[in-house]
């Protein structure tokens, strides 16, 4: 080719769709056959020296990568998400299932993981037009409190009044409980933007529905935060008495939360500059971009504990939604914006969810699986109940009433990651705690991108649907 | 946390200086040619590394194995393109044996060169000599361009025979490089036990073999259906990473294994140009990327290396002299092109550095830091006087 130029793309003939689907199925068939027997010859060999050491951890992920595609394509034939597919690879090739990613292998791929969920960020803050918000603020605003309250209310409830049935819970004292309801009911109002964009790109879903759901997500992401200090500081007091919320905590986390969006402006700023007078390899400047947000903010926050003792953290999602937001409102780069990241979306997708799936704990699930399915039950009540009612209260047609409720059930690492405070600042029922976060998102993770789409599809806004009509 | 930040700012170091490295810039002369072959990133990730500011160090690299795997699989695959076959074919067949001829040479120059003088320098076993003497005689066989791009279009035009008979040669000369480093890999392992070395040694052919096939069926049943040009990208980085790390595990080279299915899928799949199209969109970036991590890895312990690099320089020097002579002589088409074609193919390139780069990290050692640190400064040497000795040819040829 650098010889003298390269040949002609032959030409294929035009195959018969049902001939053609089952042809693909018997090849990717093959390839997980040829992929699981490269693998098992791995396994097989003694690893004695650092390079095999590395060549492991190189293999596995070259190998999750395409058994996530090849899973993906596969999950297709019984129309569920590509999503879905990417977290079975991830679960099947993980610690539960054939043990081919261990536990430690995960951890090693977690920058891959910091890196991917900060250009997903960057993609789900790009996918909201302040248009869409404006014309649809009174439901996005009614959705986010009902929602956020039912949700909480419910739980605890549940929690509460059963929670003396469960192994896990049953050696509780009542203030006990009602801190891990607290907890838990906060945590369960949080989301998975990651998902939801990744659900949406892929059903190339478009219209209020779509904007509407994606707003409620991505601003409850930035609100739990706060809720979730509020709750905490609600437990100390439960805990340990007295009667008075630490206003500085809150206000210094709504300093954080302020801090993370304006930063986020800033970089929308620069990466805006860089298309106007630069733009070559944009896709190449995004990943050092979003893979820049994730290690400073944790370097910065490192940073002000150890060398001030402050307690300020910026938070990377937060950051690459609003330069996602600004780029998208505030520049004229946003359809640029939005095609580029579309071009690398695939294998980040790929990458992040299947990362996802090996990390999802089944362990957690076997030792709580009924209390986590009572919860996970009465978190989807509560998320019918309130978008249903500020559906009515805001006049919305009856399909967005009736499913929004579906899009809303995935979590994933923001859940986590509260988790691991909370169980933190709450040790004697912290395990505990987050054990059954764990065993919530499971289930929420594997069901969450179906409903989801079927939501897509029932409300007409996917292409699958708009195909059909 | 440090691991992280460094891979931050190699990134930052690469993207801000490809642009710098690979447009026209009004700079000193001197300057000029630095930044043409990108050489200061190699400085950059010196600066970086355990020497100096010791941001990327040992355990950090360690922690970027996955990256540096791609980096040298994705370029052996993009080398293993240069070699399709019906586009070979389309030229005289004396270019390509020319092409064999020169780099061959080379190679026996730089390896006897080096084989001789090698236990004046280093005290070192036999067997860890041959392997030296081969890795840095195969980096020496490869040509780059580079040295080329400093001409105007009018110098060019002028010599438009010779600047293609070099392009041509450089293309191809790299493919002897690769054939010679596969014993490297292959005839040593780590027994010293002759008959159990030669047991193993036709035991793994056999596996390597058997590997390489499953491989290439795999790749083309990815690719036996059209696929978006998103989905070849995700496939073609998955499968390079996959065959890297599998040829770590095995103790092979992933710079050779993505060679060879290089050029395979160039040779059997109708899906090449957009496989083409997608190694190729990344090309510079990964050139200096592999560069910052040369450069992190790069020791220098004493200033009797820069002696031990002109020495290498001039082993080389000698080999592209007598290969470029040698090939002017090869029938009557050869015969059109100086006898100092030589000149021309100074220039060593990203090839040379992927293989260093592999060797390194295939033998880690500290004789292998200091051997490759010795080359790398035989190369900045190379890589500066390039474009005067090309001008020279090129007057010559007027």
């Amino acid at each position: 080719m650098s010889v003298a130029g390269g040949a002609a793309a032959e030409k294929r003939g035009v195959m018969p769709q049902s001939i053609a689907k089952k042809d693909h199925l018997f090849s990717y068939l093959l390839i997980i056959v040829f992929m699981g027997l490269l693998g098992l010859w791995i396994k097989g060999i003694d690893i004695e020296t650092g390079r095999q050491q590395a060549g492991v951890i190189i293999f596995s992920l070259g190998f999750v990568m395409l058994s996530a595609y090849v899973l993906a394509q596969l999950v297709r034939f019984f129309n569920l998400p590509m999503l879905t597919g990417y977290i079975f690879a991830g679960i099947i090739a993980g610690p539960y299932i054939s043990g081919f990613l261990t536990i430690e292998m995960v951890d090693r791929l977690r920058l891959i993981d910091d890196l991917a969920l900060s250009f997903i960020a960057l993609m789900a803050g790009g996918e909201l037009r302040l248009s869409l918000i404006a014309q649809r603020g009174k439901s996005i605003i009614l959705s986010i409190i009902f929602v956020t309250a039912l949700v909480i209310g419910l739980v605890m409830g549940c929690i509460i009044s059963m929670g003396h049935y469960f192994n896990v819970t049953s050696g509780f004292n009542f203030i006990s409980l009602l801190i891990f309801s607290i907890l838990i009911g906060v945590i369960c109002v949080a989301r998975s933007p990651s998902s939801a964009i990744a659900v949406i790109k892929e059903c190339e879903a478009k219209g209020p529905f779509t904007g509407m759901i994606l707003a409620v997500t991505v601003v409850t992401d930035v609100l739990i935060i706060i809720i979730f200090t509020i709750a905490m500081s609600l437990s100390k007091i439960l805990l340990k008495g007295g009667s008075v919320i630490q206003l500085t905590e809150i206000s210094g986390l709504m300093l954080e939360t302020l801090a993370s969006l304006v930063i986020g402006v800033v970089l929308g700023q620069v990466i805006s500059f860089y298309m106007d007078r630069i733009r070559r390899d944009f896709l190449l400047f995004l990943l050092f971009v979003a893979f820049a947000v994730a290690r400073l903010s944790i370097g910065f926050n490192h940073l002000m504990e150890v060398q001030y003792d402050i307690s300020l953290h910026l938070e990377p999602l937060l950051i690459c939604m609003s330069a996602g937001f600004f780029i998208q409102n505030f520049s004229r780069f946003g359809t640029y914006f939005l095609e580029s990241l579309d071009k690398m979306s695939l294998p980040i997708y790929a990458l992040f969810f299947s990362i996802a799936g090996a990390s999802l704990n089944f362990d957690s699930l076997i030792l709580c699986w009924p209390l986590a399915i009572i919860i996970v039950a009465a978190r989807m009540i509560g998320l019918f109940g309130g978008s249903w009612l500020s559906g009515i209260i805001s006049h919305d047609p009856s399909v967005f009433n009736r499913n929004a409720w579906m899009t809303y059930v995935t979590q994933a690492g923001v859940s986590i990651g509260l988790a691991q405070i909370a169980a933190r600042q709450f040790p004697e029922i912290g395990i505990h705690l987050y054990t059954v976060v764990l065993a919530i998102i499971a289930i929420n993770q594997i069901i969450g991108p179906i409903i989801f789409k079927l939501a897509l599809n029932n409300v007409g806004e996917s292409s699958d649907s708009s195909t059909l009509n | 946390m440090k691991i992280f930040f460094a891979f931050l700012l190699i990134i930052f170091l690469v993207f801000s200086g490809y642009h710098l490295s690979f447009r026209k810039l009004r700079l000193p002369l001197f300057a000029h040619k630095f930044y043409l072959t990108g050489l200061e990133f190699l400085f950059l990730g010196l600066l970086l590394g355990p020497q100096f500011l010791n941001i990327l160090d040992v355990k950090t690299c360690g922690a970027l194995a996955p990256v540096t795997a791609l980096l040298l699989g994705w370029i052996g695959m993009l080398f293993g393109f240069q070699f399709e076959f019906s586009i070979l074919r389309r030229f005289p067949r004396v270019y390509f044996l020319a092409g064999l001829l020169e780099s061959l040479l080379t190679l026996l120059v730089v390896f006897g060169g080096i084989y001789f003088t090698l236990p004046f320098i280093l005290t070192i076993s036999e067997h860890m000599r041959i392997v030296i003497s081969m890795v840095l005689a195969s980096a020496a066989a490869c040509t780059a361009q580079t040295g080329l791009a400093m001409f105007s279009v009018g110098k060019i035009g002028a010599n438009q025979s010779i600047i293609k008979i070099l392009r041509y040669l450089s293309s191809v000369d790299g493919l002897v490089a690769m054939l010679a480093l596969m014993p490297v890999f292959i005839f040593f392992p780590r027994s010293t036990d002759i008959a159990a070395s030669r047991f193993v040694f036709g035991y793994d052919i056999f596996i390597a073999v058997i590997i390489f096939v499953a491989f290439l069926i795999l790749y083309n049943l990815f690719l036996v259906y059209r696929r978006e040009q998103s989905e070849l990208a995700l496939i073609i980085i998955g499968m390079v990473i996959f065959i890297s790390g599998f040829s770590s595990v095995m103790n092979f080279s992933p710079l050779l294994s993505n060679f060879f299915m290089g050029v395979c899928l160039v040779n059997l799949t109708t899906e090449k140009e957009k496989i083409f199209n997608t190694l190729v969109s990344i090309e510079k970036p990964v050139y200096l990327l592999l560069l910052v991590f040369l450069g992190s890895a790069w020791h220098l312990q004493s200033f009797w290396v820069l002696a031990y690099a002109g020495g290498y320089f001039v082993f080389r020097f000698a080999g592209k002299m007598i290969g470029g002579f040698s090939i002017s002589l090869l029938g009557p088409k050869m015969k059109e092109y100086p006898p100092g074609l030589g000149l021309g193919l100074i220039g060593q390139g990203g090839l040379s550095l992927a293989i260093l780069y592999d060797f390194q990290q295939g033998f880690q050692s500290e004789i292998v830091d200091m051997v490759v640190g010795i080359a790398l400064i035989s190369i900045s040497y190379f890589d500066l006087v390039c474009p005067s000795l090309v001008g020279r040819l090129l007057k010559k040829g007027e």
